[in-house]
């Protein structure tokens, strides 16, 4: 307690300064006292003040052993480097406002893209101790990945395992419309089973959430962002209900705002029992089937147990129901990865990308680094006599390397509170895009203490790399030669190479940047080239899921027949259809088709996307009608017809004329009464797809859209004007009736084109800042060489050199740098090349425009920045440069 | 000189508050001519590293300071004992009989051996 007040003092006193110090006067009062007995005593006054200032031992000394005792002293020290760091950092306010501009824009960038790591792939779900809670899937022998759970195998796993002390299950994605208040409004939850919040260790906010005997119950836990947003936080919710898609639940607990669902990915606001899901998701599987593949696992390991014998007991319980049921649990095994990993399906694209990314910024903040490196080199030679003249005033070359290395320390430090920063900005542009897909997302991004610890830890390694500069230059005695004023640099040749070897790495890494950026420019040039297959101009798009207002198949119908009339009969409308899913959503239902009667092995069959669709679809989105009709008057009992594209027919029938042929798939039959052009079905990037379009009537009895139903209006002029027409045409036809989904065609594209656009965007930017970057340390370096070499230059002249010849040298020597770092970068540029080709659209990795272009543009720019410095020497007056000094 | 001991090591705060407990508020002179006296001038105290002592007891709540004037009309810094102060002093003067008698019943032993 003592010392901690003690300590405290100390450091006030040293943050303080000298002020308020009156040592001097208790000294003196001291030594008169001392020198007074010694008058007494009988000596002279000279000698007893002598005798007086011996017993105290020296007014200096007792001064500092007072003042160590009063502050701190090694802090002192510490600031005293501090301050004398600071001031000479602004005295060359120049090269540090450079330097930490660049240092700020290179950890910016790898802020920005680590925050994206750090979200998606290395924070743990907001459950309680993450690294228990494992996810567990199916893995049938042969396949590339998994697949979710049927309900019996979930019920074995659960009460065979005892590994873990609970298992739970869920449905991903249940689409509901929530009434009362405000105008209704589409959420989406999950169906979990009662022990789901247990076994996550997940508390509630308020309320006791699902207890064992509720798997049956009308119970619902909210999100506190679903409550926050539409009950106001309302703390009276415990145990009143609220209507989900026409049925009354009531509330139980309020789950935490941090949770959105166990893979982080899928945005959920509710959750229910899933006995009761059958109410809200349309066509569930049976749950006595070991067929279907519907329910995702958690499992929460037992303390003290080990991944291995997780894994050993998995695997005997996999081969226990493969023997049991043969049929169809065998070649199944179970596969497991720590709770809220990225799914599967999009991990190796998103760590590819990722990877990719980091890379490449990386490569951003090694430019920026080299390029401050250079400045710092050129001041520390300019510094030479600053450090000579401390060295020969005593200071040691400990202190001196720990002055420097604090200064460039200093320097990183700021740098990365400006790259913190700029991320600041960064992440939230990068949360507020809007993914093409018809189902929530939370892909928000911040900035969490895991990303800045890492900026941090860049910042202190930017620092100590930028230190290592001029800690060299003074490393390098001669203060002799220093002193006056004659610097070991001078000289061209061998030591300057360590400064060319600099602007060699950068412009190196910055080809290598600049072609992958390229690369991305590319493949969004030909993304926007892409023929997407349907006309956008003029097209409005509005959706609606009456499923979850308790409407019947054949109402539903009744309702799209009389919304579609109503929104036709709208002033500037040309024609109104219905779809269940617009294309270019993400994703869609697929099935697997082959010709009727010739399902063998051997026989063609495809994947196909199925769409329901009205009659004139296709011509309401301008698609060519290649063969065969369109819909017409399809009733939902008659035979059952479909519309296929060309690359269905293709493949399906090859040169054969399809019109009137049969095709089965899903569990049913169609038979094909025409064909239409291809389309990009779900993404800008995908191969073309086959498609098969059945009737809407037709399809919504047995195969209900879980996504609910899209109203198409194609508009004569700007369509955007027709949203407040339409929704009111929706209420009043059904007042609860909840809207979403309201954009013309061209947004609903352009979020289509999103990832390419996000990609060539970061890309594109990176480059941007590296080529800037590369260039001014390329001009740097030779414009310093020139200054350097003046009066070289200046004798060679006098002697006769023409300019013409001078302009020559500088230029030869600046362009066989560029030369050399284009030599090493091209290669490295190449095999890079091989891993952003996949994520590259409809162009070679290795796309000869961008292997070429790239170099050249470097090269010319690298070029003026010689240039400069090079039209300087040849203009260099003889005269005037032999008189220098 | 030489055969005058030095004062060892973290006594003299003991001795600073001790003087000051039993002569009451005192300046720093006057505490080194004190403890000078009290140990019949054998110990030889080095008075320049009395203050960083005293500035040490200040700084641990153990002595307080106010500005006075001396006997001489002297403008002078008086210390005097804290409570914290006391409770310090009778811990170690406690500390100090314990470790001297150890270590006499030691050197007692060694004599009669």
């Amino acid at each position: 307690m003592n010392r901690l007040r003690a300590f405290c003092i100390r450091l006030f006193n040293t943050l303080r300064g000298a002020h308020g110090d009156d040592f001097a006067d208790e000294l003196e009062t001291h030594l008169a006292l001392d020198t007074e007995r010694g008058v007494r005593n009988g000596l002279s006054p000279e000698e007893a003040r002598r005798q007086a200032l011996i017993r105290c031992g020296g007014i200096a000394q007792a001064q500092d052993t007072y003042a160590e005792r009063r502050g701190l002293p090694w802090l002192e020290s510490f600031l005293s480097d501090l301050r004398y760091c600071a001031r000479s950092l602004l005295r060359n306010r120049t090269v540090t406002v450079v330097a930490i501009l660049s240092i700020g824009l290179g950890l910016g960038a790898n802020t920005t893209i680590f925050s994206m790591v750090s979200r998606f792939v290395l924070r743990p779900p907001p459950v309680g101790d993450p690294g228990t809670l494992l996810s567990l899937h199916i893995l049938h022998e042969g396949d590339r990945c998994c697949n979710q759970f049927p309900w019996p195998v979930y019920t074995d796993v659960r009460s065979q395992a005892a590994v873990f002390s609970g298992v739970a299950a869920y449905f991903d994605l249940i689409p509901a419309s929530i009434s009362g208040g405000s105008e209704p409004e589409r959420v989406w939850g999950q169906g979990v089973t009662p022990n789901f919040f247990r076994v996550a260790e997940l508390p509630m906010v308020m309320g006791a959430g699902f207890s064992d005997s509720d798997s049956d119950k009308p119970v619902v836990v909210l999100s506190e962002r679903l409550w926050r947003r539409r009950f106001n936080g309302d703390r009276s919710i415990i145990g009143s209900t609220v209507i989900l898609s026409g049925h009354t639940f009531t509330v139980t607990g309020i789950a935490p705002a941090a949770f959105h669902s166990i893979d982080q990915i899928i945005d959920a606001e509710f959750w229910v029992p899933l006995g009761l899901t059958p109410q809200l998701a349309a066509n569930l599987p049976p749950r006595d089937s070991r067929d279907y593949h519907w329910l995702s696992v958690i499992g929460r390991v037992r303390p003290g147990v080990t991944r291995n014998e997780v894994a050993a007991q998995l695997s005997t319980i996999a081969a226990r129901l493969a023997a049991s049921y043969p049929a169809t649990d065998k070649g199944n095994h179970f596969v497991f990865e720590q709770a809220g990993s990225l799914p599967p399906f999009v991990r190796r694209m998103t760590l590819l990308f990722l990877s990719a990314l980091s890379i490449v910024v990386l490569l951003l903040l090694a430019i920026a680094g080299f390029n401050v490196a250079n400045l710092l080199f050129a001041q520390a030679i300019n510094r030479q006599r600053e450090m000579a003249v401390r060295l020969a005033l005593g200071a040691t070359r400990g202190r001196l390397l720990r002055l420097l290395l604090m200064e460039s320390l200093l320097l990183g430090l700021a740098g990365g509170a400006m790259g913190a920063l700029l991320s600041l900005w960064s992440t939230a542009a990068l949360s507020s895009l809007r993914m093409p897909a018809p189902i929530p997302l939370d892909l928000r991004v911040d900035i969490d203490g895991r990303t800045l610890a890492y900026t941090f830890l860049l910042s202190v390694l930017c620092g100590l790399f930028l230190g290592l500069a001029p800690a060299w230059a003074a490393s390098r005695p001669g203060i002799a030669n220093a002193l006056k004023g004659e610097t070991g640099f001078a000289a061209p040749g061998r030591r300057l190479s360590a400064r060319n070897l600099l602007v060699v790495a950068q412009i190196a890494m910055a080809l290598i940047l600049l072609s992958v950026n390229g690369l991305f420019l590319r493949s969004l040039q030909s993304a926007s080239r892409i023929d997407i297959g349907f006309d956008t101009r003029g097209v409005f798009l509005l959706s609606v899921d009456p499923r979850l207002n308790g409407y019947s198949p054949a109402k539903i119908s009744a309702f799209l027949a009389q919304l579609r009339e109503r929104a036709a009969a709208l002033p500037g409308v040309q024609m109104a259809v219905c779809t269940d899913v617009a294309p270019l959503s993400g994703g869609n239902r697929s099935d697997t088709f082959s010709v009727s009667g010739h399902s063998g092995k051997g026989d063609p069959s495809s994947p196909a996307d199925l769409y329901m669709v009205t009659p004139g679809y296709f011509d309401a989105l301008g698609m060519p009608r290649l063969e065969g009709r369109d819909f017409s008057h399809e009733t939902a009992t008659g035979p059952r017809v479909a519309v296929v594209n060309k690359v269905f027919a293709d493949r399906l029938f090859g040169s054969a004329n399809p019109i009137g042929q049969r095709v089965d798939g899903g569990g049913s039959t169609y038979q094909i009464v025409g064909v239409v052009g291809n389309v990009k079905s779900r993404t800008i990037g995908e191969d073309t797809r086959a498609v098969l379009y059945r009737s809407l009537d037709q399809s919504i009895a047995n195969d209900p859209s879980m996504m609910g139903y899209t109203l198409i209006v194609r508009t004569r002029g700007n369509p955007s004007g027709i949203a407040d027409a339409l929704r009111r045409e929706v209420h009043r036809l059904d007042p609860a009736m909840a809207v979403y989904n309201l954009e013309t065609m061209d947004e609903h594209v352009r979020a289509a084109y999103v990832l390419p656009r996000v990609a060539a965007m970061l890309f594109g930017v990176f480059g941007g800042i590296g080529l800037v970057l590369a260039t001014v340390g390329l001009y740097g370096v030779m414009n310093f060489a020139v200054a350097r070499r003046t009066r070289e230059i200046g004798i060679r002249m006098a002697l006769g050199a023409q300019p013409a010849a001078v302009l020559r040298i500088v230029l030869r020597r600046g362009m066989a740098l560029t030369l050399a770092a284009m030599a090493l970068g091209w290669p490295a540029a190449w095999m890079l090349a091989k891993i952003a080709s996949s994520f590259l659209y409809g162009i070679a990795p290795h796309d000869a425009a961008t292997f070429t272009l790239v170099p050249i543009l470097l090269a010319l720019v690298a070029l003026v920045a010689v240039w400069i410095p090079a039209r300087r020497a040849a203009s260099i007056n003889p005269t005037q440069a032999l008189r220098m000094e | 000189m030489g055969e005058k001991p030095d004062v060892w090591q973290g006594t003299l705060a003991l001795m600073v508050l001790r003087t000051l407990e039993t002569m009451g508020p005192q300046h720093g002179y006057g505490l080194a001519r004190r403890i000078e006296q009290t140990s019949g001038d054998r110990l030889e105290l080095n008075y320049g590293t009395l203050y960083p002592t005293l500035l040490k007891l200040e700084q641990e709540g153990c002595i307080r300071s106010q500005w006075g004037s001396s006997e001489n009309n002297r403008r002078a810094k008086f210390y005097e004992l804290t409570k914290s102060g006391q409770r310090r002093l009778r811990k170690a003067t406690q500390q100090w009989e314990q470790a001297t008698e150890i270590l006499a019943r030691f050197l007692g032993d060694t004599g009669k051996a």
